[in-house]
């Protein structure tokens, strides 16, 4: 089997943009292959997402995307598995190289919501939207209304304090660190500090979280370039991929039976990609989490195996999961404070990761960062999937 | 404007048509008796399709409790809850009772709610209260 590395990468500022989704795609996509090295030319694959959970919906964006920038693909593929899109692509893409089938490919999203704001404004206007959303959900969740997870993340992050006796404080402690980390970050959503009182003091959405606790919806995208060993240009900054696992439990958004804060796919995706990766979860660096809620950042940070069950918000109080810490946690400033265009939120989570592991992280560099972890989800973290980058070693 | 959900199998339609005539019920498996929550064609267990409608408990355990700001059908903020229903599962249902009235782990009962629109929902109350 062949190795396969990521060569180019490159995201948009997480924000609000006013470029089509399509055009903005294009722009990553031109980025990160100037990044790599590589013309649309010596492009062998191509594989996206839709572009977002409400936005207008059109049809084969890959094949569009292959006519825009002139790539004659020998692989496409349309993703839509939720939060994990873009790293179930990424996955294949993946195995396609190492297969031999192909020797590049490019993975991109780029994703445009109507904005919060327009929605509330005009809800007649944007029902069919609102609709949509609720749509998610079968009649047994949807017919109470939900239009966003969030209550059924309220249910597990209010299971996870009640078993562990945790305060408000160790959840909204965890926001703030995030914020500080995104600080550091040029092109994070968010750029004004934020205070633990802050968070408590912000409104709660759906008790127990706090609005400064939940992700914002934004637009973003970001595309990342694999190769084979023939198309590495450039030796020095090659990040290798050693491993991708997935792992999906039986339920789709809210468990009809059992715990409804274990995840138990969270912990057999990361067992394999580390099994897979030969290393062990000690020995990763920096790692690239997804959590779209303080408590649920938490509740990953020790499914993943960094921290014993119930021991996360001490490691975040401590300074464990931070700069000079045991392993560098969300160093973009996670979902809550880079901003989360979910679509696109597992390619950013690559671009930080390549980015600190080939030492480009500026002000966020952790020092010698040589293994990366990624974690995505998808519904209400149904499926899992964990990649292991590493640097090549020369 | 139609504010309905989806009902988005024909078994969705049965349980909600059965709701509406205050009955809280679901499908059991004729070949090996399982009873599913929610309802199904195809039991997961023995892979027969063979079901007949059956009673589920009215009384279970709240797991979880919470309130959402903004929703379709219910306008001010409704107490959410998932109630476990011993040896059926997880119900997601409202809770008729205020958020600060409740705690994990007591037992609640079911009655039907009907929404603004004229959707009859399932909602659970804690035990005692009537």
């Amino acid at each position: 089997m062949k190795e396969v590395y990521v060569a180019g990468v490159a995201m948009a500022d997480v924000g609000r943009h006013i470029l089509d989704p399509h055009e903005l795609g294009a722009r990553v996509c031109a980025e990160a292959l100037r990044d790599a090295g590589l013309l649309p030319r010596e492009v062998e694959g191509i594989a996206t997402t839709p572009h977002g959970y409400m936005a207008d919906f059109r049809r084969f964006p890959s094949q569009r995307m292959a006519d825009y920038l002139g790539i004659t693909a020998g692989f496409m593929m349309d993703v839509d598995s939720g939060g994990n899109s873009s790293t179930a692509a990424v996955q294949v893409a993946c195995d396609r190289i190492r297969l031999g089938r192909i020797s590049s490919c490019l993975v991109y999203a780029a994703q445009r919501e109507v904005p919060k704001k327009e929605v509330q404004k005009d809800v007649l206007g944007h029902f069919h939207l609102i609709r949509a959303a609720n749509s998610l959900y079968d009649t047994y969740q949807a017919a109470y209304g939900v239009i966003s997870p969030l209550p059924f993340y309220a249910m597990a992050v209010q299971r996870y304090m009640h078993k562990y006796g945790l305060e408000p404080e160790d959840v909204a402690r965890v926001a703030v660190l995030l914020r500080e980390h995104a600080l550091r970050h040029p092109q994070a959503a968010y750029k004004e500090p934020l205070t633990v009182e802050e968070v408590l003091l912000s409104p709660l959405v759906s008790p127990p979280i706090h609005r400064l606790e939940s992700s914002e919806m934004h637009d973003g995208a970001a595309a990342v370039v694999l190769v084979s060993e023939e198309l590495l240009r450039d030796r020095s900054r090659a990040v290798r991929i050693a491993a991708v696992a997935e792992a999906h439990d039986p339920t789709n958004f809210l468990p009809y039976r059992g715990e409804i804060d274990e995840f138990p796919c969270v912990e057999r995706a990361v067992r394999a990609a580390l099994a897979e990766s030969g290393y062990r979860v000690e020995e990763v660096d920096v790692a690239e989490v997804y959590g779209a809620f303080a408590g649920l950042e938490l509740i990953m940070y020790e499914r993943l195996g960094f921290f014993p069950r119930g021991e996360a918000p001490a490691a975040v109080r401590e300074g464990r999961t931070t700069h000079g810490g045991d392993v560098l946690l969300n160093p973009s400033g996670g979902r809550l404070s880079l901003g989360h265009p979910a679509y696109v939120t597992p390619l950013l989570e690559i671009v930080e990761v390549v980015r600190q592991l080939r030492g480009e992280a500026g002000e966020r560099q952790r020092p010698g960062a040589a293994v990366g972890l990624v974690h995505t989800e998808q519904g209400f973290i149904n499926g899992s999937i964990v990649m292991v980058l590493d640097r090549e070693m020369s | 404007m139609d504010t309905k959900p989806y009902m988005q199998d024909r078994a969705a339609e049965e349980f909600f048509s059965r709701l509406s005539e205050g009955k809280f019920q679901s499908t059991r498996c004729r070949g090996c008796g399982r009873v599913h929550y929610p309802p199904r064609v195809v039991c997961p267990e023995c892979l027969s399709g063979e079901m007949e409608w059956v009673d589920l408990p009215c009384e279970g355990i709240l797991l979880a409790f919470t309130w959402q700001e903004a929703a379709i059908r219910c306008r001010k903020p409704e107490v959410l809850g998932l109630v476990e229903l011993e040896g059926v599962g997880n119900v997601f249902t409202r809770v008729d009772a205020p958020y600060e009235d409740l705690h994990i782990g007591m037992r609640v009962t079911f009655s039907t709610w009907t929404s603004p629109d004229g959707l009859v929902l399932h909602q659970f109350r804690p035990v005692g209260n009537t």
